[in-house]
């Protein structure tokens, strides 16, 4: 095996032991306990919270800065795509030409909506007021791993040592960084909807409008 | 400000550091910082000011979190700026979670990722109550019903004065000397509870709520011990304070042996006895405690009260109290009493689950010291109400009565201001 | 410290506007106070209300209860919400010259 297999498969390694901290951090410190009589159901309460209430048609975050929304969801969508291609990249890096040129398109898009967040991160005061530089660093990485995964589907050889360094610098950076969010954002939801759900605001369907 | 100093310091960190399940971690841990919460804060909105974007307020809390508490914010501060809990830090935390929210969650359920924002806020100001910075007007008032049983220092003769007064307004209205405001009654199926302002200074709520009982025929009582819905360390977030508080009231369901506490008119006051007090005093409540809203929906549902909305020609709008809302789940009953009681209801935009705050919640009316602010913020409800043309404007909440009494004069919006005990008391004929 | 200035007379005023030193208080005083209310003429009633509220005040350290307002003007319920719009506590505590009372007012 290449030094950057190597590498690659050792920051993976590392990745996971950091995720797995944090998760078992989580699960230690456990569920809600709540005293209070229970009104609702916190079960429909978290299914809600991972459904309905993130529709963009229920969320100002969403509806109210739509070309923002947009973009973020392309960008994570780039993302996912990226991180499935480093798994498949193990086994081979060409793939049927059929295929392989919507998905570069994709993480191309991807990479220049990334970095129209920054752009827009540096640019816009109130956000700039509340980034700091791990949001930059875990921007560049991000979008950074998406513009290489493109580049090796095109030129394979010549790329793919760079594309393995760049990856394993994000995976070391994920655990420490506000990268962790891809766990805590399933905490984060998984707690709103029990609250709400234990409080029978959620599911907000049944509150005819 | 009084200088902060190692115990102080060390009391507000003991907040971050204690968990007694992952809600804290979850939360301070996931803000993104993509700012789209923003436009759901009634304080940036209407003053757009940076400050005041719900996520600031979330970062000033979870910076001194990552400052001491993980490994990148104690090796590498400056990658995530993290913050030391220092003077300038506190000064920073009192005038923004104290003075900058009315812990309403709007911004909650519109957040990208999930963030309990009014959760955290609480948190930041459980510190700075910990480390005594409560804003001196905010604390006298906890002070107050801490040291005489209701916040307002009513003594038993003041209150007892009232209440016979209020019993000779009920007799008129119904026209029986049998009417009553049961006493310190024990066995009874309710206890019923008010916020001091009631007696002290607008008491016809009291008269109002004893003619639905009287009409519904309910077997009910006041406590002369006990008879504040109110809780303001909710507010100031004192932990101890509060649990203190909670308990009295507790005791007091004991001690008169009633089936049902029922909580009146007050938001906070339903939200601190309804679900904050069993986790406060951490014990269940072997009682039922509703509010007085579910139960007046009870009543109309059961034919036990007739109302006649002829009675009530006026148009009427509703002010959702956001701890009624988004901290209870008591959302539809509101409507269908008032559905019941008045013959034009016209709801503002938005409401419901994603009502605005009227500007007097979190706290708010009772801190002197953010004054200018709270009626700034204002400006939304107003538009709102405006908009709908109404002439009556009912809440089922006691502080937001009070701020809309505020702005109404201070905006000359000209409409009247109503309980929904009003209301209702309004709508059944004599 | 925050003031309020009425008529080129300033008082020192806590956030709330209400005064932080009570004893400066005079007729003068809540008249002013009372005319940035939007209230022009202070009436017997008006007066009548003012004055209990300040005598509470200076015997007990605290505002009455509505029920002695009542009962010492003979003033019925609404007539004194309607003297000050703003309220008992808002309006007419504030116009005899109080602190801010405690609670939600
Ligand atoms: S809880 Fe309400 S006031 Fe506080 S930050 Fe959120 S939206 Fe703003
Ligand atoms: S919307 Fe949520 S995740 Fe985004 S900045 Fe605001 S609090 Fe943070």
């Amino acid at each position: 095996m290449t030094w950057y297999s190597w590498l690659a498969i050792a920051s993976l390694a590392i990745c996971l032991a950091g995720c797995i901290y944090h998760l078992i951090r989580l699960i230690k410190l456990g569920k809600p306990k709540d005293y209070s009589r229970k009104s609702g159901s916190p079960g429909s309460g978290i299914i809600y919270s991972f459904t309905g209430a993130m529709n963009p048609v229920n969320k100002e975050s969403a509806y109210l800065n739509l070309p923002t929304y947009i973009a973020g969801v392309i960008y994570h969508m780039g993302t996912f795509l990226a991180i499935i291609l480093f798994f498949v990249f193990f086994f081979t890096t060409t793939l049927n030409k059929m295929i392989t040129l919507p998905l570069v398109l994709f993480l191309f898009l991807s990479a220049i909506f990334g970095t129209g967040i920054l752009f827009k991160r540096v640019t816009d005061k109130k956000l700039k007021q509340l980034s700091n530089p791990d949001d930059y660093i875990s921007n560049m990485l991000v979008t950074g791993f998406q513009a290489a995964t493109g580049i090796v589907l095109l030129i394979p050889d010549a790329s793919y040592p760079v594309y393995m360094v760049i990856a394993s610098l994000l995976l070391l950076y994920l655990p420490v960084g506000k990268l962790k969010h891809a766990i805590y954002f399933f905490a984060a939801r998984y707690h709103i909807g029990y609250f709400y759900g234990w409080r029978n605001v959620w599911p907000a369907a049944k509150h005819s409008r | 400000m009084e200088k902060t100093d190692d115990i102080k310091i060390k009391r507000g960190l003991d907040v971050l550091n204690s968990h007694k399940d992952s809600k804290l971690i979850s939360h301070l841990n996931s803000c993104v910082h993509c700012g789209l919460c923003a436009k759901t804060c009634l304080y940036y909105l209407t003053t757009k000011d940076e400050r005041f974007i719900p996520a600031r307020k979330v970062e000033l809390v979870s910076s001194i979190y990552r400052r001491y508490f993980t490994f990148t914010g104690r090796t590498f501060p400056g990658l995530v700026k993290a913050r030391e809990l220092d003077d300038k830090t506190v000064e920073e935390m009192v005038d923004l979670l104290y003075g900058a929210c009315v812990m309403c969650g709007r911004c909650v359920q519109h957040c990208s990722i999930g963030v309990d924002i009014e959760y955290v806020v609480r948190k930041g100001r459980e510190m700075l109550a910990e480390m005594g910075y409560v804003p001196g007007s905010l604390q006298s008032t906890v002070k107050a019903a801490l040291e005489t049983g209701n916040n307002m220092g009513i003594s038993y003769e003041d209150f007892v004065d009232t209440v016979e007064w209020m019993e000779e307004e009920l007799q008129d209205e119904c026209n029986d000397t049998e009417a009553r405001i049961p006493l310190n009654e024990h066995g009874k199926n309710v206890l019923y509870t008010l916020n001091p302002r009631e007696p002290k200074f607008f008491p016809l709520s009291i008269s109002a709520m004893a003619k639905v009982f009287y009409a519904a025929k309910e077997s009910w009582t006041l406590s002369t011990n006990m008879y504040d819905v109110t809780n303001y360390a909710y507010f100031s977030s004192h932990p101890g304070e509060a649990k203190k508080i909670a308990q009295r009231m507790y005791d007091e369901m004991h001690k008169m042996k009633a089936k049902r506490l029922v909580l009146g008119e007050c938001g906070h006051g339903v939200r601190s006895n309804r679900w904050e007090a069993s986790n406060y005093i951490e014990k269940e409540f072997p009682f039922e405690a509703i509010t007085s809203v579910e139960l007046m929906a009870e009543y109309i549902r059961d034919g036990r009260i007739k109302p006649d909305k002829e009675r009530i020609k006026d148009t009427v709008t509703l002010h959702d109290p956001c701890n009624l809302t988004r901290g209870s789940g008591v959302i539809k009953e509101q409507r269908y009493i008032l559905k019941n009681c008045v013959n034009d209801l016209v709801e503002m935009t938005p409401h419901g689950t994603d009502n605005f705050c009227c500007g007097g919640g979190g706290g708010q009316l009772a801190m002197s010291e953010y004054n200018d602010r709270r009626l700034k913020i204002a400006e939304l409800k107003i538009g709102q109400i405006r908009k709908t043309g109404a002439v009556i404007v009912a809440t089922p909440c006691h502080n937001c009565i009070d701020q809309l009494i505020q702005i109404n004069v201070t905006y000359n919006l000209n409409v009247q201001i109503k309980t929904l005990a009003e209301i209702v008391a309004d709508s059944l004929p004599v | 410290m925050p003031t309020i200035e009425i008529e080129e007379k300033v008082f020192e005023i806590d956030g709330n506007g209400f005064l932080t030193k009570p004893e400066i208080w005079d007729g003068e005083v809540a008249r002013l106070i009372a005319k940035y209310d939007g209230i022009n003429e202070l009436t017997d009633q008006h007066w009548a209300v003012i004055n209990i509220i300040r005598n509470n005040y200076e015997e007990k350290g605290m505002a009455p209860m509505i029920r002695q307002i009542c009962k010492g003007t003979g003033l019925k319920l609404r007539q004194i919400y309607e003297l000050f719009p703003l309220g008992p506590a808002r309006g007419a505590c504030r116009v005899a010259g109080l602190p801010k009372p405690d609670g939600c007012v």
